[in-house]
C-alpha cells in the first residue's frame, strides 16, 4: 500500500470512528499466545517477574523488600471514589506474548501485535517511517504491549545524541548504575499502597536519561495497552533530564473491551536537572466500562516529578477520558531555585465513571512558579473530582502559584467536586486558587445549533472550548486525537 | 470530666488540628472567680446569660425567653461536640416572636474544662440576634442546635476572646424555607480555637451565611472547619473567611458547599483569604465544592499572601507610621468578614475587638500569652 492511500484509509478510519463510537473503539481482544506468571501474588510471583526479566539481584532485593512493605501498608480511602474491593490473588501479574526473544525493529514482530497497533491508529508517523518516507515529525515509540516493551524503535538516532531510550528492564541490564541511582527517589517505595504494590511486581515500561546540555531531538512516545483479561499492567517510567536538556514524552493508553475489572497501578518518575525541562502529556482512554458501569481500568496511579536543579521545570498535561476509576495526582517537587511547575488537566468522566485526580505542587526552592489549570466534565451519572494541594515551605521565598479549576456538569445525575488543599508558611507566597462550576447554557447550544450544528456536535464544540486551554498544551499528535476522544467519551451524554 | 478520646491528624476532618493541650488544660482546676467587667454590649437592652464554667450565674443573668434544661442535639459522633452534653440554655421562639433586643450570652471560664450545649428554635417569621462572647483560661465546648422554620431569621455572632486556653464550638443547623441564618465568628483573643459547623438548607430559597476573621500571634492556632449544604432549590449561601496570622501562629480554615441532587439553582460561593504577617506564620485553606446538581453558580476563591507592598509604600509616602500602616490594613482585611454582622451594636464591638488586637504591641516570641481579653476580660486566677 502506498503512503497516500495509507493515510487516507485511516482518516477514513478516523471518521468513522467519530461517527460510531459510542461503544468503545478499542474494544477489541487479540489472541496473541501470552506466558502468564502463576495466577496471584506471593514472594514467588515477584521472584518469577524478576527472573523472567534476567534482572540482577539487587532488582530482585529491591522488588522483595517492596513486596514485604507492601503486604504491612492498607488501601488508601481518602479519594471520593468508590472502589470495589480488589483481590490482590485473583490476577495475573506478568503476561508477556510469546515473540522473538529480542527484536531489532518492528519487522520482527508478531504481525498480530502489529495488527492491534494498528488498529489503534497510533504510530502514524512511525509507521510512514517504516515505509521509508521521511516524516515531518518523528516520534519514537516504546511500545508495552501488556507487560513486555516489544520494540524499541529509532534507538540509533537517539543514541547518536547520546539519549537513553529503554524499556526498563534492558535500562536494568544495560546501565544499572544509572536505574540504581534514580530509581525510587522520587517515589518512594513505600509512598502508597499502590506505588509500592508495583515496586514489587513492576513489569516494564520506560527509562529516558537525556544527557547534559541535549535537546532530544523528537517527542518521545510510549504506547501502553493492557490485552489479556485479568492482568494488572505495572509499568514503572523513569525519566532523567540532566543539567540543560528538555525532552517531550508523550504516552497514551488503551485497553480492550472486558467484562472484569482490570487494575492498572503504574509509578511514573521524573528528575530534572538544572535548567532541565520535562513535558510528559498523557492520553488516557482505557476502557470505562459500559453504561451500566460493568467492567473498566481501575487506574490508580503514582506520577511525580522532582524539580532538583535550578532554573528546571515539569510540565504535566493530561487528558483522562477512560477507566472507571481513575485516581491519579501528577505532582511537582520544586526543589530547585526558580524551578516551575505546570499542570493541566482535562478529565472527562461519563456514565458510571469515577475520578479523583489532581495535582501538588510542593515548594520548596525560593521564586519557584507553579500553574494548575483543571477542566473537569462530568456527564451521565458519573463523579469527577479535582483534589490538589499547594505547599509552600518557609524558606520558599516569592513562590506564585496560580490554580485554575474550572468543572462543567452535563445533566443532573452526575457530580463534580472540587478540594483543593492550601499550606502556606511563607508570607512572601502569593497564592491563588479560583474555581468555578456551570453547566453549558442554553443560549451557547442554542447558537450553535441555529448554525446548523447538531446537537451532539455543539456539545462536543462547547467542550472543546471550555478544556481548550488544556489541550493546546498537547504536542500536535495528540491534540487530534483528544478533542475527538473527548467527543466521544460524552456521545450520548445529552439530548 | 469523661476521659479524652480525640481525634488524630490523619482523620481528615482533624488534619491541621493540634488538640494536644486538652488532657493538660481540662485537668487545671477553676478559679471560680468572676471579674468585674464583663464583655457586654451597650445596645438595646434584651436577654442576658452569664455562664461561669458551663453554670449559669442567675444573679447577673436575665433570662427573657430562654430556658435553661435539657436539649434536643444530636452530636453526631463528633469528638468535641460530643462531650457537650444535652444539658444548657435553649431559646424557643413562636410565630412572629422575637426578644427584645439581642440575646446576650457570656461564657466565662475560670480554668478546667466545661461543656455545654444549646438549642435556637425559630417558628414562622420569628427573628433572633444572638451574640456569644467567650472570655477566661480554661476550655469552654459548646454544641448549638439551630432550627429555622419558614421565614425566620437568626443572626448569631461569636467573639472569642479568651485570654488563653481553648474554645471550640459546634454548630448543627437547619435552614427552612426563605429563612436566613448570618453566623460570625471572630477569634480575636489568646485562646486557641476549634471551630466546627454545619448547615443545611432544607428549605426552597433558604439563605446562609458562615464565615468570619480569625487572627492569631504567638503559638496560637485557630482551626475552622464548616459545611454548607444545600438540599432544596434556589439556596443561596455564602462562605467568607480572613485569617490573619503573625508570629508562629497556624490558622486553617477548611470550608465546604456541598449541592444535593435536586439542589437546583443553588447560588453557593466561597471566599477564603489568609494574611500572614510573620515568616514563621502558616495560613491553611481548604475550599471544598461538592455538586450533584447540573443548573448551580458555584464559585470560590482563595488566596494566601503578606499585605501589599505597593499599599504599604503608598502610606509611608503619606508619612504613615509602618506599624500603623500595617494595623491599617489588617484592619481593613478582616473588616469584610466583619461587616456581615446585622445589629450594628454588635458589629461597632466586634471591630474594637479586632482593632484592640491589632493594637497589641507584639512581646518577643516566648514572653506572650496571648492579649488579655478586650471589654474586662482580664481574668486572673
Amino acid at each position: 500500500m502506498t503512503d497516500a492511500n495509507q493515510v487516507q484509509e485511516r482518516n477514513r478510519e478516523a471518521q468513522e470512528a467519530v461517527d460510531r463510537a459510542s461503544s468503545y473503539e478499542w474494544g477489541f481482544t487479540s489472541d496473541i499466545e501470552q506466558d502468564f506468571a502463576p495466577k496471584g501474588l506471593s514472594e514467588d510471583t515477584v521472584r518469577y517477574i524478576s527472573a523472567k526479566k534476567n534482572e540482577p539481584e539487587w532488582m530482585l532485593e529491591w522488588r522483595l523488600k517492596a513486596y514485604r512493605a507492601w503486604l504491612e501498608m492498607e488501601e488508601v480511602s481518602w479519594a471520593k471514589l468508590d472502589i470495589p474491593a480488589i483481590d490482590f490473588q485473583d490476577a495475573y501479574y506478568y503476561a508477556e506474548p510469546k515473540a522473538k526473544p529480542t527484536l531489532g525493529s518492528l519487522d520482527e514482530v508478531d504481525p498480530e501485535i502489529l495488527r492491534v497497533y494498528e488498529k489503534l491508529g497510533i504510530p502514524i508517523e512511525e509507521q510512514k517511517v517504516l515505509a521509508g518516507v521521511e516524516g515531518a515529525r518523528k516520534v519514537a515509540v516504546d511500545a508495552v504491549f501488556d507487560s513486555v516493551s516489544v520494540a524499541t524503535t529509532f534507538r540509533a538516532e537517539l543514541e547518536k545524541a547520546g539519549v537513553i531510550f529503554r524499556s526498563i528492564s534492558e535500562a536494568v541490564r544495560e546501565y544499572p548504575d544509572l536505574v540504581r541511582k534514580w530509581l525510587g527517589s522520587v517515589v518512594p517505595q513505600r509512598d502508597n499502597y499502590f506505588a509500592c504494590l508495583n515496586s514489587a511486581v513492576f513489569s516494564d515500561g520506560t527509562f529516558v536519561y537525556i544527557p547534559e546540555g541535549v535537546r532530544c531531538p523528537m517527542e518521545l512516545s510510549t504506547y501502553f495497552r493492557i490485552n489479556a483479561a485479568n492482568t494488572g499492567q505495572f509499568e514503572r517510567t523513569l525519566i532523567v533530564a540532566d543539567k540543560g536538556s528538555y525532552v517531550s514524552y508523550l504516552e497514551g493508553c488503551t485497553a480492550p473491551m472486558r467484562d472484569e475489572n482490570q487494575l492498572h497501578a503504574a509509578v511514573v518518575e521524573l528528575v530534572a536537572l538544572d535548567d532541565a525541562e520535562i513535558k510528559y502529556s498523557t492520553v488516557q482512554n482505557w476502557y470505562p466500562g459500559d453504561a451500566e458501569g460493568k467492567g473498566g481500568i481501575y487506574n490508580f496511579v503514582t506520577k511525580r516529578g522532582a524539580c532538583r536543579g535550578a532554573r528546571s521545570k515539569i510540565s504535566w498535561t493530561q487528558v483522562e477520558t477512560g477507566s472507571a476509576i481513575t485516581w491519579k495526582y501528577p505532582s511537582c517537587i520544586l526543589q530547585g531555585e526558580e524551578s516551575v511547575g505546570e499542570f493541566y488537566s482535562v478529565a472527562v468522566t461519563n456514565n458510571r465513571q469515577q475520578a479523583d485526580t489532581g495535582t501538588k505542587m510542593i515548594h520548596i526552592g525560593k521564586n519557584s512558579r507553579s500553574t494548575i489549570v483543571s477542566k473537569g466534565i462530568s456527564a451521565g451519572r458519573s463523579n469527577n473530582t479535582y483534589r490538589g494541594l499547594v505547599r509552600v515551605l518557609a524558606n520558599a521565598e516569592n513562590v506564585r502559584n496560580f490554580t485554575q479549576c474550572d468543572s462543567l456538569l452535563l445533566g443532573d445525575q452526575c457530580g463534580a467536586h472540587t478540594v483543593p488543599y492550601i499550606e502556606v508558611r511563607n508570607p512572601s507566597a502569593q497564592i491563588e486558587h479560583e474555581a468555578t462550576t456551570s453547566k453549558i447554557s442554553d443560549d451557547q447550544l442554542f447558537y450553535a445549533m441555529s448554525r446548523g450544528l447538531s446537537r451532539e456536535d455543539s456539545v462536543a464544540l462547547i467542550v472543546n472550548g471550555f478544556a481548550r486551554e488544556v489541550l493546546q498544551q498537547l504536542p500536535m499528535e495528540f491534540a487530534v486525537e483528544a478533542q475527538k476522544l473527548l467527543g466521544i467519551s460524552l456521545e450520548g451524554s445529552v439530548g | 470530666m469523661t476521659l479524652l478520646d480525640l481525634p488524630s491528624n490523619r482523620d481528615e476532618a482533624w488534619r491541621w488540628s493540634d488538640l494536644s493541650a486538652l488532657p493538660e488544660i481540662a485537668a487545671r482546676a477553676p478559679a471560680g472567680v468572676v471579674p468585674e467587667a464583663l464583655p457586654w454590649i451597650d445596645c438595646a437592652e434584651g436577654p442576658r446569660l452569664l455562664f461561669v464554667d458551663g453554670c449559669l450565674d442567675e444573679s447577673r443573668s436575665d433570662l427573657g425567653p430562654v430556658a435553661i434544661g435539657p436539649v434536643e442535639v444530636d452530636p453526631e459522633g463528633h469528638a468535641l461536640a460530643r462531650l457537650a452534653g444535652r444539658v444548657g440554655w435553649s431559646l424557643r421562639l413562636g410565630r412572629d416572636h422575637a426578644p427584645s433586643g439581642p440575646v446576650q450570652i457570656v461564657h466565662l471560664s475560670t480554668g478546667g474544662a466545661d461543656h455545654l450545649a444549646g438549642e435556637i428554635v425559630l417558628d414562622e417569621d420569628a427573628q433572633a440576634s444572638i451574640v456569644e462572647s467567650f472570655v477566661g483560661e480554661g476550655w469552654s465546648n459548646r454544641l448549638t442546635r439551630i432550627r429555622l422554620a419558614r421565614s425566620a431569621r437568626l443572626m448569631l455572632a461569636r467573639r472569642v476572646m479568651a485570654s488563653v486556653g481553648f474554645v471550640s464550638f459546634t454548630d448543627r443547623a437547619t435552614v427552612g424555607e426563605g429563612a436566613s441564618l448570618v453566623a460570625t465568628v471572630l477569634a480575636a483573643g489568646g485562646a486557641d480555637t476549634r471551630i466546627d459547623g454545619s448547615i443545611l438548607l432544607t428549605g426552597e430559597g433558604a439563605y446562609a451565611e458562615a464565615g468570619g476573621a480569625l487572627l492569631a500571634r504567638g503559638r496560637q492556632r485557630h482551626d475552622a472547619n464548616y459545611v454548607v449544604r444545600h438540599e432544596a432549590p434556589q439556596g443561596t449561601s455564602r462562605q467568607l473567611w480572613r485569617s490573619v496570622a503573625d508570629d508562629r501562629a497556624i490558622c486553617s480554615v477548611a470550608a465546604r458547599v456541598e449541592v444535593a441532587r435536586g439542589a437546583q439553582k443553588t447560588d453557593g460561593e466561597q471566599s477564603l483569604k489568609g494574611l500572614l504577617l510573620s515568616r514563621s506564620a502558616q495560613v491553611n485553606a481548604k475550599p471544598e465544592l461538592e455538586i450533584f446538581a447540573d443548573d448551580v453558580k458555584c464559585a470560590h476563591g482563595a488566596t494566601v499572601g503578606e499585605l501589599n507592598r505597593d499599599a504599604l509604600f503608598y502610606m509611608a509616602s503619606r508619612g504613615v507610621p509602618r506599624e500603623e500602616a500595617r494595623a491599617l490594613l489588617t484592619t481593613a482585611f478582616v473588616a469584610d468578614a466583619i461587616e456581615r454582622v446585622g445589629e450594628e451594636a454588635v458589629r461597632e464591638a466586634m471591630h474594637a475587638d479586632a482593632e484592640a488586637w491589632f493594637a497589641k504591641t507584639p512581646l518577643p516570641l516566648g514572653e506572650r500569652e496571648g492579649p488579655a481579653a478586650e471589654g474586662g476580660g482580664r481574668v486572673r486566677a
